[in-house]
């Protein structure tokens, strides 16, 4: 390098530094990142996680409710309040499968009240049998005669329906004891697992890299919940909606009796959606991702917002749409697997690049 | 230009790839879940149609859909025993237990097997359908057993004590009984396809190089092939194949029959009256094979943390230890020209596939096959440290006695018996690093 050149190299060295001075935001960039970072850990638990599981519980005390008052009055009316108790229920609770990992899977209260498919035949025998039908021995069963199916099964019927004529006292002490199975055995549990000792799972992800023992790093907390949002799309989008669609057979869809499925469906999306968003005004994966990659954020954003509003196409129930309605069920399912390649791809990989800590 | 195959070293090699190029890097609770990385479209259809029959709950009969579980069985599904395609719940009888119970009477059976007891079988179904009864119900109870170690500390193990009770008929009273917890289910393609010659080639049936380690091939015979063949997958190595570990799981373990397995586990038993008569296999052939392809094509989690110094510092004791003399930690897969990404793979499964004398402490006094009442299959490694993650709760062992991986250590005795006392005279510090590199893998 001659003279000169080595002049220029030193200015041009000098001339960087001074720019990057006067840029200066590096350090500050990476701690405002880490600093949203754990702001958008707080929103999710207190505001996503804590307050879905709170409204659960909300729900299942409702759904309880209604079902104590059909047993003490059976008529058309508090039958069709228990059916509308029963649809809240599971808007909720399929919402709260946005975020499907922790004491949902390890304690089994997932598998305890959403088994399908219902046990028809172990059902008869049961009502017939000399079973007490308590709390205690509903939990005692086999998870396909407990949780929201089988009460589905009781309050909405088979095939033509049922009216509240047909409820026989059996059946409606199992209906009774579901929904308390549902709210003692399950949903409040589940809400306590999340807020409270011993096992305080609202603190672990709290702590994420900074003493979790569930989340070493904060990296492995985001990827987890990232790949319970792409799991979802991948129940949705290639199991649940794509089986019945594939066999043309209505029989094996979601929530059959109450023709609930496409709403099912929906508001597992809607989860995705939540977690990604935010609620009620908190942080969520979005400014994460915003303050690096503005782009990619609108695009997740978009996809989401084009995967739920696709279900509005089909007008009719999702049993009937799988004959009737093909081409607009093939394009949410599309919608739905575009959406999942998107967090499996790119915010797998943004989550990988960005979170370090 | 033939040039013969010689060992490589590990250089170049990334020794994070536990199942070569079936691994997954995911460290997350679905860890154990996913794919194996590159299958094609059509595998990797079979492999999803797979994972739905895993999860899939079965009803008795009849019902137009998932019918035949029962009338006895152990569980509804092969998700409520294999969580999260990891393990069980040490428990018995309840919706979330994964832990059974096999039975036999002394002697063997025409092909060397366990001899079946009239009534029950080689297997212990403690749930039925409503309106039959349960072969038995089974509590189980521990007791504490501390071990002190050289420094001063003490660790409580605790050993399981097994109470069978409720025959729905009479139990004869010289059985001889074996827990058995579900293991984790990932890399099993890769071990069925470790060459037959590998395995053998880790016995040494006289001790010849005096660590103590002898080792043994179980040869069992196999339903569907109808030969005896080599051993692999069970806590005893005492099933040949995948397809017939998953049809047999699904035909004792849950009452379903196919054509692997076409009887019902409770043929001939008072249970039956009143099941639907149905010669046909009540899992359709398409199901049992989409399971079986999905657990073959479960892909391996990558290791985590190999540059740690600890983990490093504990990879070393574990090899001083000659935990590697039956853990295996490198081995070569073979090939199955259908399934290229898991040919001539180099992986690293820790294990031998042979069982061992591990000592009174873990025997259950029941033979199978070749397997003696104290033998037990090397458990494989890899993906261990995500169980934790996977499952919530962790367990160990043929019986999940274990809740951590220092007490699995500890009950490890007879060919292990050396190794278990120079890992009780390390420090503190380095008893962590030695588990420490166990969780990495």
């Amino acid at each position: 390098m001659c003279k000169i050149e080595k002049i220029i190299f030193f200015a041009s060295v000098v001339a960087l530094f001074i720019t990057s001075c006067n840029k200066a935001p590096v350090n500050q960039t990476i701690s405002d990142f880490a600093t949203e970072e754990q702001t958008v850990i707080n929103d999710f638990v207190n505001n996503v996680a804590l307050g879905q599981y709170s409204n659960l519980t909300n729900a299942a005390v409702s759904l309880n409710g209604s079902i104590i008052t059909l047993n003490s009055s059976i008529t058309e009316t508090n039958l069709n309040s228990a059916r509308t108790a029963w649809r809240n229920i599971r808007n909720t609770w399929e919402q709260s499968e946005g975020f499907l990992f922790g004491p949902v899977e390890d304690n089994d209260y997932d598998p305890n009240t959403d088994t399908w498919p219902t046990d028809y035949t172990q059902i008869d025998s049961l009502l017939s049998s000399s079973n007490p039908l308590e709390v205690s021995d509903i939990a005692d069963l086999p998870q396909s005669l407990r949780g929201y199916h089988p009460l589905e099964y009781v309050i909405f019927g088979h095939g033509e329906g049922r009216s509240a004529t047909e409820l026989t006292p059996r059946l409606l002490k199992y209906a009774l004891n579901l929904s308390a199975d549902i709210l003692y055995n399950n949903v409040q549990p589940l809400y306590q697992s999340w807020s409270s000792a011993p096992t305080n799972y609202a603190q672990e992800v709290l702590t994420a890299g900074n003493g979790s023992t569930k989340f070493g790093k904060r990296q492995d907390l985001f990827l987890a919940i990232n790949g319970a949002m792409s799991d979802i799309c991948e129940e949705v989008g290639e199991g649940k909606m794509l089986e019945p669609f594939i066999a043309k057979d209505s029989g094996i869809t979601e929530s059959p009796y109450s023709n609930n499925t496409l709403s099912d469906f929906k508001n597992n999306i809607i989860g995705v959606r939540n977690v990604y968003l935010g609620l009620n005004g908190g942080a969520g994966l979005k400014d994460l991702v915003a303050l690096k990659n503005k782009s990619l954020d609108n695009q997740i954003q978009s996809q989401l917002n084009a995967a739920i509003s696709s279900f509005d196409n089909i007008t009719v129930s999702y049993e009937q749409a799988i004959y009737d309605q093909r081409t607009l069920v093939q394009q949410t399912i599309t919608q739905i697997n575009t959406l999942k390649e998107l967090l499996d791809e790119d915010l797998h990989d943004f989550i990988l690049t960005n979170v370090k800590d | 230009m033939c040039n013969k195959a010689s060992v490589f070293s590990d250089n170049g090699y990334d020794i994070r790839l536990s199942g070569g190029d079936a691994t997954i890097f995911d460290a997350t609770s679905h860890a154990l879940t996913n794919p194996v990385n590159g299958l094609n479209t059509r595998d990797l259809h079979a492999h999803e149609v797979g994972d739905k029959a895993f999860e899939q709950v079965f009803v008795a009969a009849p019902a137009l859909l998932f019918a035949g579980l029962g009338p006895v069985f152990n569980n509804i599904s092969c998700i409520n025993c294999h969580r999260n395609d990891g393990e069980g719940i040490p428990t018995a009888g309840f919706s979330n237990s994964g832990l059974l119970m096999r039975i036999s009477l002394p002697g063997t059976d025409a092909n060397g097997g366990p001899l079946a007891v009239p009534g029950f079988g080689g297997q212990l179904q403690d749930q039925a359908v409503l309106g039959s009864q349960p072969e038995v119900h089974v509590n189980i109870n521990y007791s504490n057993v501390p071990i002190t170690y050289p420094d001063g500390l003490v660790v409580n193990l605790r050993q399981p004590v097994y109470e069978v009770v409720s025959p729905y008929t009479t139990l004869p009273p010289n059985c001889m009984y074996s827990p058995r917890l579900a293991p984790p289910v990932v890399g099993m393609g890769l071990l069925e396809l470790i060459p037959e010659s590998t395995i053998l080639s880790f016995q040494d049936p006289n001790d010849a190089n005096n660590d103590g380690i002898r080792g043994k091939a179980n040869y069992v015979y196999d339903v569907y092939t109808k030969q005896k063949q080599l051993g692999r997958f069970g806590w005893k190595s005492n099933t040949a194949f995948l397809l017939t570990q998953v049809a047999t799981a699904y035909q004792q373990d849950m009452g379903l029959t196919s054509y692997v397995q076409p009887f019902e586990s409770a043929a001939g038993q008072s249970q039956m009256n009143g099941v639907p008569v149905n010669n046909k296999p009540e899992l359709a052939d398409t199901i049992l094979n989409a399971t079986t392809f999905y657990v073959k094509t479960l892909a391996v989690p990558a290791r985590r943390d190999i540059n740690d110094p600890d983990v490093q510092r504990g990879e070393y004791f574990f090899k001083q230890l000659n935990c590697t003399g039956c853990h295996q930690p490198t081995v070569q897969t073979g090939v199955d020209l259908t399934m290229p990404l898991l040919s001539n793979q180099r992986i690293h499964p820790y294990t031998d596939l042979l069982v061992h004398d591990m000592g009174p402490g873990l025997a259950d006094g029941r033979p199978d096959y070749l397997a003696g009442g104290a033998d037990w299959r090397t458990a494989p490694l890899w993906g261990i440290g995500l169980l934790e993650k996977a499952n919530g709760v962790p367990y160990f062992l043929h019986d999940g006695r274990a809740r951590t991986l220092e007490e699995a250590i500890l009950w490890h005795g007879g060919e292990a018996q050396n190794a278990k006392n120079q890992f009780m005279q390390l420090s503190k510090a380095d008893r962590d690093r030695l588990i420490k590199f166990i969780q990495s893998l």
